[in-house]
């Protein structure tokens, strides 16, 4: 009776386990330990030591639906180069939503830092906007030709919440070409790193934050040098906070210890927040991932058992 | 007369409720297919559609279009942006999309499809060589050994930054089998994908299947992080329902 | 013409906004373009494929000579280029962001086909009186909603020069609306939308992924190596306990509280597997599938470039 039930449990018993599961560690407010991964290292690193008074693009292209994964990844991004008082132009070219969900990003993280009792990350003077551009292909192709002719179009509010042309921005005034950025970061639920590969790779340093469904694509441009580094899924949201509060091949004992690249350093960050979504979920993630082995070894094991049965009966047959 | 802190934290609670109840609603599909469901996935087919008209102006056809064919002006009157009346040209092409609709003049759809198209096309040309150049390069991975001092990679920890720019110059036995591997990997996934001519003999059909093992191991790691994904927006929707609304209606109700 | 296309937004082409010869401008290009696209239309039929051909020709090549031709080096953007060949050089690169904006404009027109169909399929079943027509009402009702509250909370940013729409307090109905609509319904819904997937992959990984082959048992091992290196909470544990033993046996570097476990160790640390199997095969694998979509990209540009897909552009 039991082996007949594990061999064919309902889909809806299997859909509230999962519920069960990732809603009851969510409680758990617990600091947690961590492997990070080469590429998630790496993108620390690499964002860490940006130049100070240079600026970094980020091209957001994320909607809510990906909010559990690429939500973690712009918060502890901006936390960063927030932190770091590093200027950056925010924008998308994948989807004509994403510009109102990384408004949202921004708006919490300046409520944050209110709340901390952090100075005013400011728009115009220390961050510009710059919306959607549609046709993901064209933009990129055009940011590669010439960034000042795709950009210089679009009026921004400044802090006051006038209309200026972007390029007025502090933020942007030293930007002569896409070249002149030290990093570009895309934070993306879908292939537009592709595109931005194909386009922009040649011409500037290329780092991105995805989804775990386009992280196996992208691992391959980490190991032949088009992207700095990778931060995957809610795990790349998990690694990198996690780096933030312990810093990376310091001589603390926190430190991360980075065991192929022993050189390369970056400092923990130490203002404001650093362990928040990715932290706060990966209980509940370890969980379900624990329920579906767990259902997974049972479902062959149970195959197992009853192919074991089905034998004798066929030879008597 | 603007909201009050406490009017603001009813809004939320009220935004937040929403979402939660279309959150279940949409999630009663597990059960089994409702009207419930079928309700809440027509309020978000529309919401969608409708969402996407604005976006497309306000994203894309205002600043990118008329922005451009009418000119900008500041406040004092000053010209900031020149008008390009040649811009409107895009308007009578545009629409000659929707001639898709007529059965006598649906061939002139293809004009914009086309220079679209002709426009992505001519694109592929330096997106191959730009993608695909460093990927090739990066997989010529040397397969001979440098030295022989020691099997696997001797440990970086405590060396000066010199002495592991030495290190990682050499290649050990251990990283030279690893490379082999890799080098074996992508011959024999690319050889898989041949349909050119006849792969039947033993060699390459061996070959072959080492690729399709190779592309399995591949895809068997994908499976592992595509349900990393899809777990954290499960989680992601749970943490939504269990602590964000919760935490939204005790601050708009009191405790 | 690529000179033309270039400096169009400085040439006599761009005039003073709103003026008489803007108008004029205006109206007479339009006049001009709607006249050509009438005439296209009387075009008789062994001449379509031609014209839409030889269009999508041009389109490309321009992107084909920007790759081609030899561009200016380091040159400023107020410096005049020297000679024909830099001439060509900036005009094609110049030229690259107006392309943009022409694919963009086209593409924004050509999505409102899309609403026009489901707008047309949902208004065809309210005039049929379909038994489901409700749900018909229901997708119409909140396009509209969010179009309207959408244009107005736009209309009414757009308008505030003093900038007191930043800030949530001084918020109007409209923008309250929109923000309910737009981040409190669809963005919600459509997380939840892919989160479903969740659920159905536990159930199929349940009913599916059996171990029947060689093949589908190297996809499993794969996965669940991949899965456990995700646990790293876990990991971290093992990955102490390994290192504690490779303390225990005096191997160089060993360090339980990193954890680094140094030498042989290290291959008994289920992350380092994941991460072996990522690098050595996951990696070439989709490089491989890689290397397979940009050659059929690249063959389908080159098919669509030339006119040579029957598909695409017969007419």
């Amino acid at each position: 009776m039991i082996k007949e039930k594990l061999l064919n449990i309902d889909r809806r018993i299997l859909y509230g386990l999962l519920i069960l599961v990732t809603v009851i560690p969510l409680r758990c407010d617990q600091k947690l330990n961590n492997i990070t991964d080469d590429y998630s290292n790496a993108f620390y690193e690499a964002v860490s030591n940006i130049p100070e008074g240079k600026t970094v693009f980020i091209e957001s292209d994320w909607t809510t639906s990906t909010r559990g994964e690429n939500s973690g990844h712009l918060e502890a991004l901006l936390r960063i180069l927030m932190a770091k008082k590093t200027k950056f132009a925010i924008f998308s070219v994948g989807d004509a939503q994403a510009p109102g969900v990384f408004r949202g990003v921004l708006l919490r993280l300046m409520e944050e830092r209110k709340t901390l009792g952090l100075p005013a990350y400011q728009p115009f003077e220390d961050y510009v906007d710059l919306g959607y551009f549609a046709n993901a292909e064209g933009t990129l192709q055009a940011i590669g030709g010439d960034v000042r002719k795709v950009f210089e179009k679009k009026s921004i509010r400044d802090a006051e919440g006038k209309q200026r042309s972007a390029f007025d921005s502090p933020v942007l005034s030293n930007v002569k070409s896409v070249g002149d950025v030290p990093m570009y970061i895309v934070v993306t639920a879908s292939n537009t790193i592709d595109r931005a590969i194909e386009r922009l790779s040649a011409k500037t340093t290329l780092a991105c934050m995805c989804t775990g469904v386009i992280g196996p694509s992208a691992l391959p441009y980490f190991q032949s040098g088009q992207l700095k580094g990778v931060a995957i899924g809610l795990k790349g949201v998990f690694d990198i906070e996690y780096l933030m509060a312990n810093g990376l091949n310091l001589e603390t004992k926190e430190s991360v210890k980075w065991s192929k690249q022993p050189d390369k350093t970056a400092q923990p960050i130490t203002v404001g927040k650093t362990l928040d979504r990715g932290n706060r979920y990966f209980l509940s993630f370890m969980c379900a991932i624990l329920l579906l082995i767990a259902t997974v070894v049972t479902g062959n094991v149970m195959m197992f058992v009853a192919r074991a049965q089905s034998k004798p009966q066929g030879d008597e047959a | 007369m603007p909201w009050t802190p406490q009017q603001l934290n009813v809004i939320d609670a009220v935004k937040i409720t929403g979402g939660v109840a279309c959150t279940i609603g949409l999630y009663s599909i597990l059960y089994k297919e409702t009207k419930l469901f079928r309700f809440f996935e027509h309020v978000f087919l529309g919401l969608a559609a409708g969402y996407m008209v604005v976006a497309m102006y306000k994203e894309s056809l205002y600043p990118q279009w008329i922005q451009r064919m009418t000119g900008q002006m500041d406040d004092a009157g000053n010209v900031t942006q020149p008008a390009m009346f040649l811009y409107v040209v895009l308007l009578p092409i545009g629409l000659l999309g929707y001639t898709v609709f007529s059965r006598k003049h649906n061939w002139m759809s293809r004009i914009p499809i086309g220079i679209i198209l002709g426009l992505w096309a001519g694109q592929q040309l330096l997106n191959y060589w730009d993608t695909a150049s460093p990927g090739i390069y990066s997989s010529m991975q040397p397969i001979i050994p440098t030295t022989w001092s020691s099997f696997v990679e001797p440990d970086k920890f405590g060396l000066t930054p010199d002495q592991i720019k030495a290190l990682n110059q050499q290649i050990y036995p251990s990283q030279a089998i690893n490379n082999l591997i890799f080098v074996i990997a992508i011959l024999s996934s690319l050889s898989y994908f041949i349909y050119s001519f006849d792969t039947k003999n033993r060699a390459m059909s061996t070959f072959n299947r080492i690729g399709r093992w190779t592309l399995m191991i591949g895809f068997g790691a994908i499976f592992g992080s595509t349900v990393m994904a899809r777990f954290a927006l499960v989680i992601d929707r749970m943490y939504y329902i269990w602590v964000e609304w919760i935490q939204a209606l005790q601050k708009a109700f009191g405790q | 013409m690529m000179e033309l296309l270039a400096q169009v937004e400085y040439g006599p082409l761009a005039v003073k906004p709103y003026s008489t010869e803007w108008l004029i401008g205006l109206i007479v290009t339009f006049l001009l373009a709607a006249g050509a696209a009438i005439g296209l239309s009387k075009v008789p039929a062994n001449f379509r494929r031609p014209i839409v051909s030889i269009g999508t020709f041009l389109c490309g090549l321009i992107y084909v000579l920007y790759w081609l031709w030899p561009r200016p080096v380091n040159l400023k953007p107020d410096q005049v280029p020297n000679g024909m060949v830099e001439q060509v050089g900036k005009g094609l690169s110049d030229t690259l962001p107006l392309l943009a904006d022409v694919a963009n404009i086209l593409t924004s027109f050509l999505l409102g086909l899309g609403v026009y169909s489901l707008a047309r399929i949902h208004f065809g079943k309210i005039i049929k009186r379909q038994s489901d027509r409700g749900f018909s009402w229901v997708l119409i009702v909140s396009a509209t909603m969010i179009s309207v509250f959408g244009f107005v909370d736009y209309i009414l940013r757009s308008q505030d020069k003093a900038g007191k729409l930043v800030d949530r307090e001084n918020w109007g109905f409209f923008n309250v609306g929109q923000d309910i609509m737009f981040d409190g319904l669809l963005l919600q819904m459509d997380s939840v939308m892919f989160s479903l997937i969740a659920f159905f992959i536990l159930s199929a990984a349940y009913r599916a992924f059996r171990i029947r082959s060689v093949e589908s048992t190297v996809m499993m091992a794969s996965a669940l190596v991949l899965m456990l290196s995700l646990l790293s909470p876990i990991m971290f544990q093992w990955n102490t306990m390994i290192a504690q033993m490779a303390k225990g046996m005096n191997i160089p570097n060993a360090d339980p509280s990193i954890p680094y476990p140094g030498g042989f160790f290290h291959n008994l640390q289920i992350s380092d597997w994941a991460n072996w199997v990522k690098g050595n095969l996951q990696t070439p694998a989709l490089r491989a599938v890689d290397f397979g979509i940009l050659l059929g990209a690249l063959a389908m540009g080159l098919r669509l470039w030339l006119g040579l897909e029957k598909g695409g552009v017969s007419v």
